[in-house]
């Protein structure tokens, strides 16, 4: 159970991510243990041969907003948040929110010019309205849902 | 010596968007977490999506974190019980750094495993089956797999087989944006299935429920997620309709299975362009 106490750290999402950020770039020192921890890496054109130091460095230059080289977007491309290199970190940096926030970056949502297509999925909203229609009563739509 | 019955909370259940694809599993949530003593308040759907989709558009994701949590708060339960690792995960590690919640935050799971001695008072029903469980290792903030096997070892006559080896991501959907290794873990899994001589794939998640039911068409075991398995050994009946339309086969054999009224609910449109391309393809293996 989680308890949240207190005021939040920030007023808004993206100063919430800019800290983050700060805070990240501040600490990781590009060891390059997240990247050979990682399950997914077989799945990425060139990850395998690919150096993890560098792999890590192009993670950080899209947290600065800097575009980076193909294999840090590979890599952004094929996390699908296993979380192993959490428990790899020896600075214990949460790299899943990291590699998230990376994610984020590229897809333009920080001020880089977009690299990622966006995870939106089409009618997402309206297939859900559909398939609760099927599965719920009007009522516990009514109740439950608005 | 445990008392005659558990203490009573309230809470906020939030099973969060995908699910509502899988009726079966919110109703029998709810029915475990009353059973277990909560008072349940439950809230989903579209309108409670926690944004964690919308990384391309930070405006419409605060906008959906603020508004969960205004909604949570106003419920005044004081605790949310999430289902969905997604939600658990957007509302710790963003939504909750730029929001005031004034609710704790637990896991569905948490709550049925820390009540699990009034758990297995309800659980009397054999469930003859040799199940093995499908699991990921990526919801590392609830280590939910334990758990899971903690509960499945309560049902009688459910024999539990060598567990698979775990998926990674926190869920099937994840795995989903990158096919070739959701490829390798459907026939991984198909393959611990034959080794261990099980009959049933416990699923954890939903997303895996939906993207693995529809291996029964070709595979000899079925496909079950682990709150249905629970509730059976309660007694109560449920169906996954869901797995029913998935393993129609044909277009006219889902609108059987549905029927006219809930095509027409859903918008005839829109059920041919979006809803039937999705219940018609097939697991990738």
């Amino acid at each position: 159970m989680i308890s949240f106490k207190g005021k939040p750290s920030a007023d808004h999402l993206v100063e919430h991510l800019e800290s983050f950020i700060q805070d990240t770039l501040a600490r990781c020192t590009q060891c390059g243990e997240c990247f050979k921890a990682c399950p997914m890496t077989e799945y990425g054109p060139g990850l395998k041969e690919a150096r993890p130091q560098e792999a890590v460095a192009g993670i950080l230059d899209w947290l600065k907003g800097v575009p980076n080289h193909a294999t840090s977007l590979d890599w952004l491309k094929v996390c699908t948040q296993s979380s192993v290199c959490i428990k790899a970190c020896p600075e214990n940096i949460n790299v899943m929110k990291m590699m998230r926030t990376a994610q984020i970056s590229a897809l333009g949502s920080l001020g880089a010019q977009p690299a990622l297509k966006s995870r939106d999925e089409k009618d997402f909203f309206r297939k859900i309205n559909a398939f609760s229609a099927t599965q719920l009563t009007t009522e516990e739509i009514e109740k439950w849902q608005r | 010596m445990a008392a005659l019955s558990p203490p009573s909370d309230k809470v906020t259940f939030w099973y969060g968007c995908n699910v509502v694809r899988h009726g079966d599993i919110i109703y029998n949530a709810i029915a475990l977490l009353e059973a277990v003593g909560m008072e349940v308040t439950p809230a989903g759907g579209a309108g409670y999506c926690c944004g964690t989709k919308k990384d391309a558009n930070l405006t419409a994701a605060q906008g959906m974190g603020r508004r969960n949590v205004e909604k949570f708060n106003a419920h005044n339960t004081g605790q949310v019980v999430s289902w969905c690792p997604s939600c658990y995960r957007h509302m710790n590690a963003f939504i909750s750094q730029y929001t005031e919640p004034q609710f704790d935050l637990s896991h569905f799971i948490e709550i049925l495993y820390e009540r699990r001695d009034w758990l297995a008072t309800k659980l009397i029903h054999p469930v003859t089956k040799r199940v093995l469980l499908h699991q990921h290792l990526g919801f590392h903030e609830v280590d939910i797999n334990p758990m899971v096997i903690a509960l499945l070892r309560l049902i009688p006559g459910l024999e539990l087989m060598t567990t698979s080896p775990l998926a990674p991501a926190h869920m099937c959907s994840e795995l989903s944006r990158v096919p070739a290794s959701l490829k390798v873990v459907n026939q991984q899994t198909c393959e611990s299935m034959r080794r261990s001589g099980a009959d049933t794939l416990a699923t954890v998640f939903h997303s895996c429920q939906r993207l693995l039911c529809g291996l029964e068409a070709s595979e000899s075991f079925t496909v079950v997620n682990y709150v249905n398995l629970l509730a059976q050994s309660m007694g109560l009946v449920s169906v996954d309709e869901y797995k029913d339309w998935k393993l129609a086969g044909t277009a006219q054999a889902v609108i059987d299975r549905l029927g006219p009224d809930r095509v027409a609910k859903m918008g005839e449109p829109f059920f041919h362009a979006s809803i039937l391309p999705e219940l018609l393809s097939p697991p990738i293996k």
